[in-house]
């Protein structure tokens, strides 16, 4: 969005030295607990054993890196459109309801973030295992005589990360929802849209920043991670970030898992940028249109 | 979906019957019954909560009357949703779809009655004309200023001929210039076009330049529906007397032909007078500001009083004064030609009796 920037809107002037007393800690952590240890890291990938290319060789030479990543790209796509399916009527309930109604979903909502990624995790393999409670009720309904391979399955994979990364997307769609005045809604109604019409013309679009926000948020978490992959995934499929972990810590092959670590960062560089480029994504997060 | 109407549609005729409307134990709206007529431009006028909101939005759509029918043409609209009435609506914020161009924007009524692009982006352009923004199609309403913005929203109404145009406090968001520019331009519009206009506002002035008839309403209830001339001039009750404009209100007793006020002065008033017939005893007389002039103190006809502030306001001056029971005259007349009155003096009061109302005393206030 053009106009004045947040330091010099209206009646908030601020001088360099107070913007720099304000923002300094916030850059001082990014400095040291991520961009330096990430510098080391890369670093790493082209200067050992000696200066050289050949980590990241390694990386395109054997396809089953590529593999690799193809898979995280799918399974990470998978959750998002998942999420974005399941998020989005959620979403538009929640924006639509008030009172005890709307605090009992945002509840429902926020209710997994008291509990760690790992206790949701653990709940799904217990949910999924050959004994657990999703085989009883197959077997019980009578769709499957034997317990099915349900645990260590890409399926539980895709289906445990739209659970644990929901929450992401429901609530910049929300947000955006919220915002959409609702004197737009009858504007289009006097112009002669139904529900079904206004909602696809004028409530979709104008929701566009917190969706586009909202998947790009999920998709580019799916991408690196780490705890449900590891734990719900079949070893024989792996994702990137399980990769990395083993190549560090089982291999202790610390160049080759940073150019795993550079490959990866690369591409959700350009991810970011390309979005940024097609959906000018700074105007998005400044607001509505 | 009902069809576009044709190209030469004039206004319909609205008939609102009974209205009534609750939102839990509050009446917002009470049996109201108006009908306007094809082509008619009429505005509901009235302090903050006092329903005209309420009957303007069940007439697009947008709230179910709890009581009562909204015929347009003759047609029961009361339980049809908004998009099937085929209603043109300004709204007060604009409500420009921000994510569509000015172009896109009017064409979009056109879009929903499933019109081609080619045909669209024509007819969007001619409305743009209309509204005198033709040319502005390719930019976003961002880049508009309010005033263009809201004619954009008028293109927007009109685009689809639609033979009845409601309009909420369109120019409430409006600075002064812009709206008194903006007022001409709904006149010429309606002019041209022939629709029959709803319009709601709160602004008197608004109303009364603007419309063919004014309905005032209070507290959800109809006070009068009349042109601006006898709405002003002959208001039906001590409400609407005192909304529209300045009013004196003095206490006074009448005896079927004088009223007398609390001095014991009496003046004999014409059978004009009384709106309604009014039992002797204690009622209210009304007259308006500008009716008043000053003559000299005691002289034959005159009333006493005793000048508190001389208000100078260029063309015309203000007079606040008090009667010898301590109530409020007051005065307006032209700054030239008068006496030089300064506050503290003591002058008579000529009151013409042809232009005083008299009132039932403790009609609603």
């Amino acid at each position: 969005m053009k106009g004045p920037g947040f330091f010099e809107a209206d009646g908030r002037q601020m001088s360099k030295g107070a913007i720099l007393l304000l923002m300094g800690p916030f850059f001082l952590l990014v400095f040291v607990a991520f961009l330096y240890p990430l510098g080391n890291l890369l670093s790493i990938s082209v200067l050992e054993p000696t200066p050289t290319l050949a980590n990241y060789e390694r990386v395109f030479d054997n396809p089953i890196y590529a593999t690799v990543l193809l898979r995280t790209f799918r399974i990470a796509l998978l959750v998002s459109i998942l999420s974005l399916v399941l998020s989005l009527p959620v979403a538009v309930l929640m924006a639509n309801s008030r009172g005890p109604k709307a605090v009992l979903i945002t509840a429902c909502i926020l209710l997994p973030f008291w509990s760690s990624v790992l206790v949701r995790t653990a709940a799904w393999a217990i949910l999924l295992q050959r004994n657990g409670m999703v085989n009883g009720f197959l077997q019980a309904i009578g769709l499957t005589s034997e317990p099915l391979r349900l645990l260590y399955t890409q399926g539980a994979v895709v289906v445990a990360m739209t659970h644990v990364l929901m929450p992401f997307m429901v609530l910049p769609i929300y947000g955006a929802l919220r915002n959409i005045p609702p004197a737009y809604n009858r504007a289009a109604a006097i112009c002669g849209a139904g529900p079904l019409r206004t909602f696809w013309e004028v409530t979709l679009p104008l929701a566009m920043p917190g969706i586009i926000g909202g998947f790009i948020l999920v998709f580019l978490t799916a991408l690196g991670y780490f705890i449900t992959p590891s734990l719900l995934g079949s070893p024989q499929e792996m994702m990137i970030a399980t990769l990395i972990s083993q190549q560090m810590r089982e291999n202790l092959d610390w160049p080759f898992a940073a150019a795993l670590v550079g490959v990866l960062t690369l591409i959700v560089t350009v991810i970011t940028l390309i979005f940024s480029k097609v959906f000018q994504f700074d105007r998005m997060m400044g607001g509505r249109a | 979906m009902p069809q576009a109407a044709s190209p030469h549609s004039k206004g319909a005729l609205i008939e609102i019957r009974g209205l009534g409307k609750r939102f839990g134990s509050v009446v917002a709206v009470d049996d109201v019954s108006l009908t306007i007529d094809a082509g008619e431009f009429v505005a509901l006028l009235g302090p903050s909560g006092s329903g005209k909101s309420t009957v303007l939005m069940s007439v697009a759509g947008f709230e179910r009357p709890t009581a009562g029918q909204i015929l347009i043409d003759g047609v029961d609209c009361t339980g049809l949703p908004p998009n099937k009435r085929n209603i043109g609506m300004v709204f007060q914020h604009y409500t420009l779809f921000p994510h569509l161009s000015v172009g896109d924007n009017v064409a979009f009524p056109l879009k929903m009655r499933g019109i081609g692009k080619a045909e669209r982006r024509r007819q969007a352009e001619q409305a743009l004309e209309v509204v005198r923004l033709s040319g502005y199609a390719e930019r976003m309403p961002k880049q508009l200023s309010g005033g263009q913005q809201q004619r954009v929203a008028l293109a927007r109404a009109i685009v689809y001929n639609p033979r009845v145009l409601l309009m909420d406090e369109p120019l409430s968001a409006l600075d002064k210039n812009l709206r008194e520019e903006m007022q001409i331009e709904i006149k010429r519009l309606h002019a041209e076009l022939g629709f029959t206009v709803v319009f709601v506002t709160h602004d008197q002035g608004e109303a009364l330049t603007m419309a063919d008839r004014i309905a005032i309403l209070k507290a959800g209830r109809l006070q009068q529906v009349s042109p601006a001339r006898s709405l002003y001039e002959r208001p039906s009750n001590l409400f609407a007397a005192g909304f529209i404009g300045e009013m004196n209100i003095l206490p006074v007793t009448w005896d079927g032909e004088k009223a007398t006020f609390s001095n014991n002065q009496d003046i004999r008033l014409p059978a004009e007078a009384l709106i309604e017939p009014i039992r002797p005893g204690a009622a209210v007389l009304a007259v308006r500001p500008e009716r008043l002039s000053v003559a000299a103190p005691g002289e034959a006809g005159t009333w006493k009083a005793t000048v508190r502030d001389v208000v100078y306001a260029g063309a015309g001056s203000l007079l606040i004064t008090h009667l010898d029971d301590g109530s409020e005259v007051r005065l307006r007349m032209p700054s030239a030609g008068q006496a030089n009155v300064r506050s503290g003096d003591t002058i008579g009061i000529r009151m013409p009796p042809e232009a005083v109302l008299l009132y039932p005393s403790g009609d609603a206030a």
